[in-house]
């Protein structure tokens, strides 16, 4: 009797409090999220998966994450499911978080394809989308406001530094003949289409003597580096995956070809994983992008580059998923969430919306200045081009080279 | 009452009605939707397999075909969705003409030139010198289109097609004929069929149902790459779940698909780090245990199976 | 730009001649569809790969060790899997459905082990034990960079796996016509039912080609992180697709058929990724198919797979 009393008089006091204040805060934040652990995007999907995880876990570590609706920390949930790599299985689950575990806060998996099944299916339930990795073009128009991209720029605006460096920087090294090897998916494909064009607009003295895709299945590069050679390149520039890009360095070694330029993108994406693959040596001189897995900036939001790289090491000791540019954009999709949930009055997603955005232009992580286009598009986070170089003791240092604002040093070029 | 009215009364129309209903009680619909999609896949290839012997491996190029059909007469005809589907319909029809020579080929050899196929027309799409007509490998993304709810109606009437279909075969003297060429080619051939013809048939049914099944995908998603239309899962499941079922009856494949389908998603919203491991177990438990499929543990006892 | 297209072509082609060779002998002797055996190869790479990293072996060593590992492996698998398989009543299909399944099993247990990001081994450490043996036998030491053959510089790794998929496909015919087994094996191979009335032990033979051809896949995947970039638990499938385009282009049950097979598909690819690199991928299906329909037997083949 007295229990069931006092049971009504928490009733009643709750109902009161709740008409007083605008919401009760929820006992947790649920946030869904996909990851391949098999499959064609495994490799670029774990550590997205795994930096977000830290993020996620160091927050509840400190009881959750404040919201200032709630003016409260409140513990995350996350909602997990592997969808293998199989867009069909990728749909249902997307699916499930939102229908059925009435998730939050709704997060892609990584990678323009397995991102593509998520935009329909959040735009019909009016979800946002929070988009860690998916640079795909197509996801961002005029009519779908239901998404935007945390922690690396949409594929068009990638290459931007490079092209500029060899068009503007080149004419004056010699660089007259320019030879372009991509592989052709939605990721690299757009890039070699977009440096192409940057190029062929600034109306430098240069030539394309070669410009040929390749299928992103492509293993071996021996001919095709031949006969990049035989068209006698003053620079190459190779837009592929991690796995092109030790595929072609690789087999550069091994056929004792030198470039006296090159490009490539993974070395400053993937460091480590590059390193271990392709060797020391196969880096040396290699241009690349410089992304904040070797860029120090100034967080004023998060950890700094080198403690993430520790508490990373320290949580995943194993070494299984190597730590690099995704592990960065995982973490960093976490931080710009923490931001915009500390100012967001509810879970609501059009306020989950109208904070993101207003981080744009003001959030500075590690992974650089977070900055949105009007549909959602990262244009921020920008990768300069860099270039490896011995360093003390044999191991490389990755330069940063163009834009001048950025640079820390001249191109090594013609590679000695 | 006759043995295909029957069939539809009691097997075809509940599955539609259904499926037509879930969705009020059940607010995943793009799990129902797959449920429908792989319905339709899993009795298409039952066309094909039960009832001629034929493992279509490479079943999801007519599926890619499909797609790719919709959505390039909405990219560059502006057609409205219901007529787009007329032209999934037939970009799947006409892979199938093209490939009508390779059921000169028998078993294996069959099913891996089909998986050849099918890959073929991927890299032949996703070619970034056909950017212009079918965007490549950039893919496909179509405005203005989007409306989830009509495309699911679509699909269940995709469904309920390729039922019929399949309650045609078990009824008619065609499906009787098609089963005696699987049996035996030459019998059936000395007993009158014009078998190269019957199968031909069987064949090209079974391409244009996968072919809307892809049309009606490509309305429900509007944003697809080449790799999600023509991923060779859809292949494979629709393959594994009419097996699993039991093929050349109406009720195998739709017992495989609900049964399957469903322990696969359970599997996947409860223990996702081990999803592939126990999958692929259960498959090869399945071919080595119960290689007839579920129906023929109903057979084995007398009892006939619509 | 062409000569070394074609010889690149030729060295390409004969190591796809060791890919595909276990899985024609699978397939011409049992009539099953192996579609595990790219992750075979997987499994053979990773075994090279963990030789290398734990204890330094050179990779030209870990052939044999993968060899015996994988034979000794497929003996087991074959008696668990296939005679069940063969009792059923469409076995040739049904053999699709089951090694998918037992290809997602090693490639779920694989990505467990050894994690989804691309491992390989240093280029120049292939063959450096050789190298360094021969040295000092004959006090030439023979460097390790790309090697000239007719003034093209190839990478040596090419030559190696060429020179180990010759002996390979000598080895095979050896066994298959030098030795009793070998030739109880093509009498299964040819006629399974009537091997069977002769009061042949049908299990035993295919058993054992069972194991030497998932060996020989393993053999395939020592050579892997050199000839495909790096290695990964999902670089099976890949591998399994272009081992039928071989197999089926050269014909079955005859490992020299296999090499042709290989050098026609080598060849034929590299000219293709020379002078229309995007389309490269889509040759060795189309290669497949055409070769189905006009000579359905394969280039070296006299039996007819017509329906």
């Amino acid at each position: 009797m007295k229990r069931s009393v006092l049971a009504l008089a928490t009733l009643a006091s709750t109902a009161l409090a709740t008409s007083v204040f605008a919401a009760e805060a929820p006992a947790e934040i649920k946030i869904g999220h996909l990851y391949a652990s098999a499959g064609r995007f495994a490799s670029i999907s774990m550590p997205v998966d795994y930096g977000f995880k830290l993020w996620a876990d160091q927050k509840n570590a400190e009881g959750g994450v404040f919201v200032k609706g709630f003016n409260k920390k409140i513990p995350i949930k996350l909602v997990e499911y592997d969808d293998q790599s199989n867009t069909a299985t990728a749909q249902t689950l997307y699916n499930q978080l939102i229908t059925q575990d009435k998730v939050d806060v709704l997060i892609a998996d990584s990678g323009s394809v397995l991102t593509s099944v998520a935009v329909p299916i959040a735009r019909d339930n009016k979800m946002f989308l929070i988009d860690p990795t998916g640079t795909g073009a197509a996801f961002f128009s005029k009519d779908n406001p239901w998404i935007a991209l945390m922690a690396d720029p949409v594929s068009t605006i990638w290459p931007k530094p490079v092209a500029d460096w060899v068009s503007q920087e080149g004419p004056k090294l010699g660089i007259k003949k320019v030879a372009i090897l991509y592989a052709t998916n939605e990721f690299t494909g757009t890039q070699a289409n977009a440096a192409r064009k940057f190029i062929k607009d600034s109306g430098a003295p240069i030539d394309i003597v070669f410009d040929q895709g390749v299928p992103t299945e492509t293993t071996n590069y021996t001919v095709l580096i031949n006969n990049i050679k035989a068209s006698n390149p003053d620079m190459v520039l190779h837009f592929g995956y991690a796995a092109n890009d030790i595929a072609f360095l690789r087999n550069m070694a091994d056929a004792g070809v030198k470039f006296k330029g090159l490009f490539c993108i993974y070395p400053g994406i993937e460091t480590e994983l590059l390193e271990k693959n392709v060797g020391d040596k196969g880096l040396q001189y290699v241009m690349t992008y410089v992304t904040s897995a070797a860029l120090q900036y100034k967080p004023e939001f998060g950890m700094s580059l080198p403690e993430f790289r520790d508490a990373w090491k320290k949580k995943f000791p194993d070494n299984k998923v190597e730590f690099g540019f995704n592990s960065i954009a995982g973490y960093t999709t976490g931080l710009v969430l923490e931001k915009a949930l500390g100012e967001m009055a509810s879970l609501d997603q059009t306020e989950l919306r109208r904070a993101v955005f207003a981080q744009s232009g003001k959030l500075k992580t590690l992974d650089g200045t977070f900055a949105l286009d009007e549909l959602g598009g990262q244009i921020g986070e920008l990768t300069p081009l860099g270039q490896f170089v011995p360093g003390e003791g044999g191991h490389l240092k990755l330069n940063a080279l163009y834009p001048p604002d950025s640079a820390t040093a001249k191109a090594v070029y013609p590679r000695p | 009452m006759p043995r295909y009215a029957k069939h539809i009364l009691f097997i075809v129309a509940p599955l539609v009605a259904a499926f037509a209903i879930l969705p009020f009680a059940y607010n995943n619909q793009l799990l129902l939707f797959n449920f429908v999609l792989f319905l339709t896949l899993a009795q298409g290839v039952n066309v094909i397999y039960g009832f001629t012997g034929y493992l279509p491996f490479g079943y999801v190029g007519f599926f890619g075909a499909g797609a790719y059909g919709f959505s390039l007469l909405i990219l560059h005809l502006h057609a409205p969705p219901l007529a787009a589907m007329g032209g999934a319909a037939v970009a799947a029809l006409a892979i199938a003409l093209l490939l009508t020579p390779l059921l000169r080929l028998s078993g294996a050899y069959f099913s891996i030139a089909n998986l050849a196929a099918a890959l073929a027309l991927m890299q032949f799409i996703s070619n970034p010198n056909l950017e212009a007509i079918t965007r490549g490998p950039y893919g496909v993304s179509m405005t203005g289109v989007f409306n989830p709810r009509l495309a699911y109606t679509m699909a269940l009437i995709v469904m309920a097609g390729a039922m019929l279909v399949a309650v045609w075969l078990r009824n008619s003297r065609f499906g009787l004929a098609l089963q005696a060429v699987r049996e035996d080619p030459v019998s059936a051939a000395q007993a009158g069929v014009d078998v190269p013809r019957a199968r031909a048939y069987a064949w090209l049914i079974s391409a244009v149902i996968a072919g809307l099944a892809g049309g009606v995908f490509a309305w429900y998603v509007t944003v697809f790459y080449p790799e999600n239309v023509f991923s060779s899962d859809y292949s494979i499941f629709a393959v594994v779940f009419a097996l699993f079922g039991g093929v050349s009856t109406i009720l195998g494949p739709i017992v495989g698909v609900l049964i399957l389908y469903g322990v696969y998603n359970f599997i996947g919203f409860s223990t996702p780090q081990y999803f592939q491991l126990i999958y692929g177990a259960l498959i090869m438990a399945l071919v080595l245990f119960l290689p007839q499929g579920l129906i023929s543990l109903v057979k084995r006892r007398g009892i006939d199976v619509p | 730009m062409l000569t070394y297209s074609l010889l690149a072509g030729l060295l390409f082609g004969l190591y796809f001649s060791l890919v595909g060779l276990g899985l024609n002998l699978v397939f011409g002797v049992m009539r099953i569809v192996n579609l595990a055996h790219g992750d075979f190869l997987m499994l053979g790479a990773y075994c090279a790969f963990w030789l290398y990293t734990l204890f330094g072996v050179d990779p030209v060593f870990a052939i044999p060790v993968a060899f015996v590992l994988f034979g000794l492996v497929g003996l087991p698998l074959y008696y668990l899997l296939v005679p069940r398989l063969l009792a059923a009543r469409d076995p040739e299909m049904l053999s699709i459905i089951l090694f998918f399944g037992l290809s997602q099993v090693i490639e779920a247990l694989a990505t467990i082990a050894f994690g989804t990001s691309e491992q390989s081994i240093p280029g120049g450490d292939l063959g450096r034990a050789l190298r360094e043996g021969w040295g000092r036998l004959t006090g030439h030491e023979i460097e390790s960079g790309p090697v000239e053959i007719f003034g093209q510089s190839f990478p040596s790794a090419w030559i190696i796996s060429g020179v180990a998929s010759l002996i390979a496909v000598a080895l095979v015919y050896l066994y298959l016509y030098r030795t009793r087994t070998g030739y109880l094996t093509r009498a299964v191979m040819s006629r399974r039912d009537e091997a069977l009335a002769t009061g042949i032990d049908v299990n035993r033979v295919s058993a054992i080609a069972f194991g030497i051809g998932i060996a020989l896949a393993a053999v395939g995947g020592v050579f892997a992180p050199f000839m495909l970039g790096s290695i990964t638990p999902a670089m099976g499938v890949d591998s399994t697709v272009v081992s039928f385009a071989v197999i089926v282009m050269g014909s079955l049950g005859n490992p020299l058929g296999t090499v042709l097979g290989g050098l026609v598909y080598g060849v034929s690819y590299m000219l293709v990724q020379s002078y229309l690199s995007s389309w490269a991928n889509l040759l060795p299906y189309l290669l497949l198919i055409a070769i189905l329909l006009v000579r359905p037997s394969g280039l070296l083949g006299k039996r007819v797979r017509l329906a």
